[in-house]
Order: structure tokens, then C-alpha cells, then sequence
């Protein structure tokens, strides 16, 4: 089991550095640091999760590396360029829903490839093989909204997918999910990453799913958004969904809810606090 | 601001209940041609009657056979003839303006809460006041009507067409940007798509009041045209030719609203 | 939120403040086209003589007497369509078969241009202010018909199983949980059926010459009173955006908060 751990192990070469970035919205009084100071690089082949309470950042944090953001302070740096606009080999998986509505499964899987100008047949073929990945074959003629949630997102993914980016960034992808097909993409995700040997980036609040697919854990704090501690899941790979149930699982799901309680407690009041304010003006 | 004053009549999918679906459609064709038969055999009966001064409530026959006449009257050709040109030209200019208009207000935050308010209190005002002076502009011909049917065009396709562009869901444009879609495929694939519906709609509710507007406008101040044509037979008191007269005008305009209605839902 | 507050007034309301002076500027702009002989004023009259003529409008045209006639002919047509709609819509609503066999014509109701049909309700009722009120409530008819339905359709299915499960009875199920979650959606029918009304009661006082407002400004066009005619169309407009504005404060003013 062990020895097979070295396939996806990170290279020395850096994927990605994100070196003291800072965002900050409003101005006066109001201004919100959602991103503050934050560091952190993903290896060749890493796979990395940030996680931290809803409201910390994490969006803000997907949307500037994923070049959407143009406007921050430090720097994001893919090879040796700095990220200011969507960079060609970064593929991003939203956490809004957003397959297009007149398009049809595979005419939105593939809508990237169509941009680029491949060939018909081909791109047909690709967007086919990537819509069999997430398990929708018999759905390619349907519209997303005879699909269920879970389904769209899975298009979403193959959408993404079908470019083949080096680097895949994704903001909780599985939130809308139940939890067993959450465990079961968990598992495509982690195979086409070996496969690929896709640098990932995923953004999460999900423990579960953090510790299951990922080689290192940045826990944020929750606002403004800092790096609170980078965890290294030192679990086997290949991995499955199996893993949930080992010993060293609930004990990295032990440590890393240590760290997140706090922040998410914080994150509670404030949002209980901001209810209450809403409610007592009318 | 969601359109005001508009049709509410959209199509909604229709909600089978839960007990047969077969058996019900017909017992609702059933009742459906029921109804249609107490209104006419009413209809006839009051006809027949003499309740009513002389031919008010003529009957069915006759409105009938009016219809036939109607149809085979070339007067009546020639007249549908210049409305639907001024329709279709009222329509033309209207839904332009109102495209371009809606798309610069959607695109722009500061345009749209300076002028934006303009039109959507303007909309449901009743436009056919604005007759007498579309006349002093534009003389009594047909510029008159076209000129009133594009005012009242506008302001559906602008409306319609703002408010689709801002509803495009932010995060299928993030979409664009994240494959690095360049501004050319942004607008034909993205934004044209997205906002094809609303402009469709725009259009519907555009065109019927479009068609109001002109036939109103040609009852009121005209030798020409559908309206002209219903105040010709009004002045006569050919009560059967009113009757045919307003069910085709009626019919007409039931058939652009489905058809462009039918644009709009297909496929998506 | 609370920085934009801290703004000047006139930095927040820029974009307002932008429409009013190009609404000034475009005025101004006319009135120097007219003075300047760039515009017949025989088309267009100075806009300094149609805000004068505002005054001889309001003054010699009876307008308080006009603008009751049109209220009144409105609120007739108005009340008795949410009268007549709202238990149709109900009706509809709780008769699946009636509501497939109908829905359909009602919607056909809406779309129908009802106003063109003026001259047969002028033989039907007469040049009076009948004909006025019979053709609004038509045309307001529809609407609230559908919206009823649409509104109790719409119920949430929890709520109706919350009821199911309390055991109510379909009358208590009406009252207390399919109506009330409907009274929204039915306050925007109304809010569209009074607007069409206006602008039926309005337009066919305009078409038929006779009435209030709509006769006004028939009466003034008629006369080649240009500065008349231009004062009263902006006198009536104003008159129906401020109508609407009030339906839809009052509309909102009823919505629960969401
Ligand atoms: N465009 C924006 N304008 C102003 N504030 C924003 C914007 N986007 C995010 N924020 C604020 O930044 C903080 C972090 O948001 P986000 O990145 O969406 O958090 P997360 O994805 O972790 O839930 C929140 O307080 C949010 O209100
Ligand atoms: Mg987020």
C-alpha cells in the first residue's frame, strides 16, 4: 500500500505559488478583508484543499487564482506569470450552479472545446468520454433542467474536465450533493486526478470530503481569512471512499475539526448577529 | 422591475392532476365544446328572442354568412393589407429601438437608474392619447399609426430586453471568462442565447400592442385600414359584418401572439 | 451599504440626478429649437406655453370633475373585476376539470384586445359611461382570474401536507392555508387588472369622446389647442404614473416580508 503512495507524491517544482494575498471589498468604514495575508504553493500533482467556515474567503480566494479577480494585493504565480486574468491551463468548477440552461448536456460539455475551435466529430467524442466519466451517458440529449442538482454538477465537472487542464481549481463542487454520491465523485474525482496527474486545488467546508481526497489541508480562519494551519494527510494512495472508515481518518477529521470549531463558532454568532439586526429592522 | 402592465397569460406547463391523465383531457375537451354549445344555443336564443333592439344580438347564421362575405371582399383584403404594413413596419422600428435601448440600459448600472424609470412608468400609460399629436407630426397618413405603433412597441421590447440582460445568471459569464472565451463568443454564445427568450417576449408583448395601437388609431382618424374598416360597418350599423369583422381581428391577433410565443419556448 | 450613506447626496443619486437634467436640458433644448424657428411651433409649441397652458387646463377644463368621472368609472370596473375574478380563479382552481377545460380561454381573455371592440358595446350600451365601465371590467377580468389560480397553485406542498396532517377540513384548508399563501400573487393580479383598466377607462373617454380625462384631451385636439393638447397628454400621463406608483407601493406595502 505504502509504496504505491509515491505515484501522485508532489514534485519538487511548484504548480502554483500564492505568496501574501490580500483582498479587500468596500471602502470607509465598511471595508472587509475577505482574503488576508494568505500563502500557501501546490505542488505538480498535489492535491490541496482549503477549508474553512462559509463567509471566510475561500470564494474570494478561487476566483483570483482563477484569473476572475484581477484586482488584489500580492501575487498568484502559475510557472512564471502572475495570475491577473484566466490563465489557459487552470480549469474552474463553480460552486453556483451554472451548466447553460439551452444547451444540452453535451453541447455544455463541449462548449470549451467549441471555443477553441475543435472539429465537430471530435469535440463530440471528447465531451462523450468525459460525460461517461461522471456516470451521465444516458443523459447527454437532456436539457439540465430535467436533470437533478447533483447531475448538473457532474456536468459542470465533465465541462471542466474536457479541456484537460494542468490545474484544476474547484469551489465546492459537492455542496450541493448528497453524501454518497458526494463519497462516489469523491472517488472519479481522485481517479481522474491520478490519471491526469492533475495539479487540484479544491476549495471546501466539507471535512470529510478534505480528508478523503487531499495530500495537504489549509485551514482558513474565519474573518478575515487567514491561513490557520496546513495540515499533510499522510494517507495511502490509491484511495477510495474506504478510507473514511480507517482509524488515521477520524483521527486527521479529529484534528483538523480542533482547529475549525473555533472558526466556525465565530462564523455562527456572526451570521446569528446579523439575523438578529435584519429582524429588528422590520 | 419586473414588467408591469403586461399580458399575464403565459403559458405555463398544465398541471395534470393526479387521477387519469387520458380520461380528463377528454372530459375537459367535453366540456370545453359543452360550454361552447349553452353560448351559442344562449347566443341564438336571445337572438331570437327580440329582447334586444333590432340586430344587436344578430344571429349566428347570419354573422356566419357576414364572415363568408367578409373573406371573399376585397375591400377587406385591401384594408388588412395596409394594417398588417403598418404592424409589421411599427413593429420593425419599435423592436429596434427597443433592443438597442434595452441591451445599452442592461449593460449599464448609472444608465439604467437614470432613464430606466422613465420607460417602465411610461409602459402601461395608455398611448393611444398620444395619437394627436402623432398626427401634427406626422400627418394623418400612415406615418401616423406606424409612428404610434413603434412608441408602443418600445417600450415592452426595451423593458424586456433590460431586464433579461440583467437576469443572465452572473455566474454564466464568469463561465465565459473562465475558458477565456473571447468577446465575440461571449456575445453570440452567451449573452445572445441567454437573452434570446426575453427579447422574444419583449417582441410578443411589443406586437400586440403594436397591433392595438395601429387599429385604434385607424378607427379614430383614417380612410384606410382594419379599423377604418370596423367604423365603416359601425357608421352602417351592419351589426353581423361587426361581429365577423372583430373575430378575425381578434383571431389575427391570437395568431402572432401564439406564434412568436411558440418562438420563444421552443427548444431551452 | 452603510459608506455609500456616508456619500454626499448627490454623489449617491448621481444617475437620478443625471436623468431629471437631461429630461431639463431636452426641454430647454426644444424651447430654443421652437424660439429659433428650427421647429414649427405649429408642431411643436414652445415648452414654456405648454407648462402655461398647464394652468388654463386645470383652471378652465373642470378638471376635478373630470378626474372623478375617470376614478369612478375606474373603480367601478376595477372592484367589480376583483369581485367576479377572484371566485372564478377559486372556482378554477379547486375544479381541475373546469380549470383544463377554461384556463385556456381565460388566457385567450387576456390577450384579446378587448378595446377594439368599442364600437359593438357602443351599440350595446350606449355612448355612456356604461359602455366605459362594462369595457374595463373585461379587460381587468383576466388577470386577476388567472393570478387567483396561480396564486393557489402555487401554495408550497409542505404547508398543504402541514394541513393534511392537522387534519383540516378543505373549507378550514381554504381559508386558513391556500388563500393566504395566494394573497400575494392575487395583489399583483389586481395591481395588473387596475392598470389595464385605466387604461381602458382612459383610452375608449378618448376614442368615443366622452368622459373624463381621455375626453379632455380629445376636446383640446379637436379645438387646434396645440399648447392645450400637449399640457393635457402630460397632465393625464402624470395622473396614470402616479396611479401605478401607488398601486405597486400599496402592493409592496401588503407583501409580507419574505
Ligand atoms: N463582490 C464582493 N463585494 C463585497 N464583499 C464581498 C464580495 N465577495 C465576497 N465578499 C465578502 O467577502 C467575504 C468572503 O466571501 P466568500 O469568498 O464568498 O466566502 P466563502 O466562499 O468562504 O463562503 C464575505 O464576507 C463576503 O460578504
Ligand atoms: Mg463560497
Amino acid at each position: 500500500m505504502t509504496s504505491d503512495s509515491t505515484i501522485a507524491r508532489p514534485t519538487a517544482e511548484p504548480a502554483m505559488v500564492i505568496d501574501d494575498v490580500v483582498k479587500r471589498f468596500g471602502r470607509g468604514a465598511e471595508i472587509v478583508t475577505a482574503v488576508d495575508h494568505v500563502s500557501f504553493n501546490v505542488a505538480q500533482g498535489e492535491f490541496v484543499s482549503v477549508i474553512g467556515p462559509s463567509g471566510c474567503g475561500k470564494s474570494t480566494l478561487f476566483n483570483i487564482i482563477g484569473g476572475l479577480l484581477g484586482d488584489y494585493e500580492g501575487s498568484v504565480m502559475i510557472g512564471d506569470e502572475r495570475i491577473s486574468a484566466p490563465h489557459p491551463e487552470v480549469g474552474m468548477v463553480f460552486q453556483e450552479e451554472s451548466t447553460f440552461p439551452w444547451r444540452t448536456v453535451i453541447e455544455n460539455v463541449a462548449f470549451p472545446l467549441e471555443l477553441q475551435g475543435v472539429a465537430k466529430s471530435e469535440r463530440m467524442d471528447r465531451a462523450h468520454h468525459f460525460i461517461d466519466m461522471v456516470g451521465l451517458a444516458s443523459f447527454e440529449k437532456n436539457y439540465p433542467s430535467q436533470l437533478s442538482g447533483g447531475m448538473r454538477q457532474r456536468v459542470s465537472i465533465a465541462r471542466t474536465l474536457v479541456s484537460q487542464p494542468k490545474i484544476l481549481l474547484m469551489d465546492e463542487p459537492f455542496a450541493a450533493l448528497d453524501e454518497q454520491t458526494r463519497l462516489l465523485l469523491g472517488d472519479k474525482i481522485t481517479q481522474i486526478q491520478q490519471q491526469l496527474n492533475q495539479t487540484t486545488l479544491l476549495i471546501t467546508h466539507n471535512l470529510t470530503e478534505a480528508v478523503q481526497l487531499s495530500d495537504r489541508i489549509v485551514v482558513m480562519t474565519y474573518r478575515p481569512g487567514k491561513v490557520k494551519r496546513i495540515v499533510n494527510i499522510d494517507l495511502p494512495r490509491p484511495r477510495t471512499s474506504d478510507v473514511v472508515g480507517s482509524d488515521a481518518f477520524g483521527h486527521y477529521v479529529a484534528e483538523i475539526w480542533n482547529d475549525l470549531r473555533e472558526e466556525a463558532s465565530r462564523g455562527m454568532a456572526d451570521s446569528e448577529a446579523a439575523a438578529s439586526r435584519r429582524s429588528a429592522h422590520g | 422591475m419586473a414588467a408591469t402592465g403586461q399580458i399575464t397569460a403565459r403559458p405555463r406547463p398544465s398541471v395534470a392532476p393526479a387521477t387519469g391523465g387520458a380520461a380528463s383531457a377528454r372530459a375537459a375537451m367535453m366540456l370545453r365544446v359543452a360550454c361552447a354549445l349553452v353560448v351559442f344555443g344562449v347566443w341564438e336564443a336571445v337572438s331570437r328572442s327580440g329582447l334586444f333592439y333590432g340586430e344587436v344580438v344578430p344571429s349566428l347564421l347570419s354573422i356566419a354568412k357576414a364572415f363568408g362575405r367578409l373573406l371573399v371582399d376585397p375591400v377587406f383584403w385591401k384594408n388588412l393589407q395596409v394594417t398588417a404594413l403598418e404592424t409589421i413596419a411599427s413593429l420593425a422600428i419599435g423592436a429596434a429601438a427597443g433592443v438597442v435601448t434595452g441591451i445599452v440600459l442592461g449593460a449599464n448600472t448609472f444608465l439604467m437608474r437614470a432613464f430606466e424609470p422613465y420607460i417602465y412608468y411610461l409602459s402601461p400609460t395608455p398611448r393611444i392619447i398620444l395619437f394627436p399629436v402623432m398626427i401634427m407630426w406626422f400627418g394623418v397618413g400612415p406615418t401616423s399609426k406606424v409612428a404610434l405603433g413603434a412608441l408602443s412597441a418600445f417600450f415592452a421590447v426595451a423593458l424586456s430586453t433590460a431586464a433579461g440582460m440583467r437576469q443572465i445568471d452572473k455566474i454564466l459569464i464568469r463561465v465565459g471568462h473562465s475558458f477565456r472565451a473571447t468577446t465575440w463568443q461571449m456575445a453570440t454564445k452567451i449573452y445572445l442565447p441567454a437573452m434570446r427568450i426575453p427579447i422574444l417576449n419583449g417582441i410578443r408583448l411589443g406586437m400586440g400592442t403594436a397591433i392595438i395601437t395601429v387599429l385604434l388609431a385607424e378607427t379614430k382618424l383614417s380612410n384606410q385600414g382594419l379599423g377604418y374598416l370596423i367604423m365603416q360597418i359601425y357608421t352602417r350599423f351592419d351589426m353581423p359584418g361587426l361581429y365577423a369583422l372583430l373575430i378575425i381581428v381578434f383571431i389575427i391577433a391570437g395568431a402572432c401572439n401564439a406564434l412568436i410565443g411558440r418562438l420563444a419556448k421552443e427548444q431551452a | 451599504m452603510a459608506d455609500k450613506a456616508a456619500l454626499p447626496f448627490y454623489m449617491r443619486r448621481a444617475p437620478e440626478i443625471t436623468g431629471i437634467a437631461a429630461l431639463v436640458v431636452g426641454v430647454f433644448v426644444f424651447e430654443l429649437m421652437v424660439r429659433f424657428g428650427l421647429v414649427n411651433r405649429y408642431i411643436i409649441p414652445p415648452p414654456s406655453d405648454v407648462l402655461l397652458a398647464f394652468e388654463r387646463v386645470i383652471v378652465e377644463e373642470n378638471i376635478l370633475a373630470r378626474c372623478g368621472e375617470t376614478a369612478f368609472e375606474m373603480l367601478v370596473a376595477g372592484v367589480s373585476s376583483v369581485v367576479v375574478g377572484v371566485p372564478i380563479g377559486a372556482f378554477l382552481y379547486r375544479s381541475a376539470l373546469w380549470r383544463r377545460a377554461l384556463e385556456d380561454w381565460v388566457g385567450a381573455l387576456a390577450a384579446a384586445p378587448i378595446v377594439l371592440a368599442f364600437p359593438l358595446f357602443l351599440v350595446l350600451f350606449g355612448r355612456s359611461p356604461k359602455t366605459i365601465i362594462v369595457m374595463a371590467f373585461f379587460h381587468g377580468l383576466a388577470p386577476i382570474i388567472l393570478k387567483t389560480i396561480e396564486g393557489l397553485a402555487g401554495t408550497r406542498k409542505v404547508l398543504v401536507n402541514v394541513g393534511r396532517s392537522l387534519n383540516m377540513t378543505s373549507s378550514q384548508m381554504f381559508w386558513k392555508i391556500l388563500f393566504p399563501s395566494a394573497l400575494p400573487v392575487i395583489f399583483t393580479g389586481i395591481r395588473l387588472s387596475w392598470t389595464f383598466c385605466l387604461i381602458t377607462v382612459v383610452g375608449v373617454e378618448f376614442l368615443i369622446n366622452l368622459g373624463g380625462l381621455g375626453q379632455l384631451i380629445n376636446d383640446l385636439a379637436e379645438r387646434y389647442d396645440l399648447p392645450g393638447t400637449y399640457a393635457s397628454i402630460c397632465f393625464v400621463i402624470l395622473v396614470s404614473v402616479l396611479f401605478f406608483i401607488v398601486l405597486e407601493r400599496i402592493e409592496s406595502w401588503l407583501q409580507p416580508a419574505r
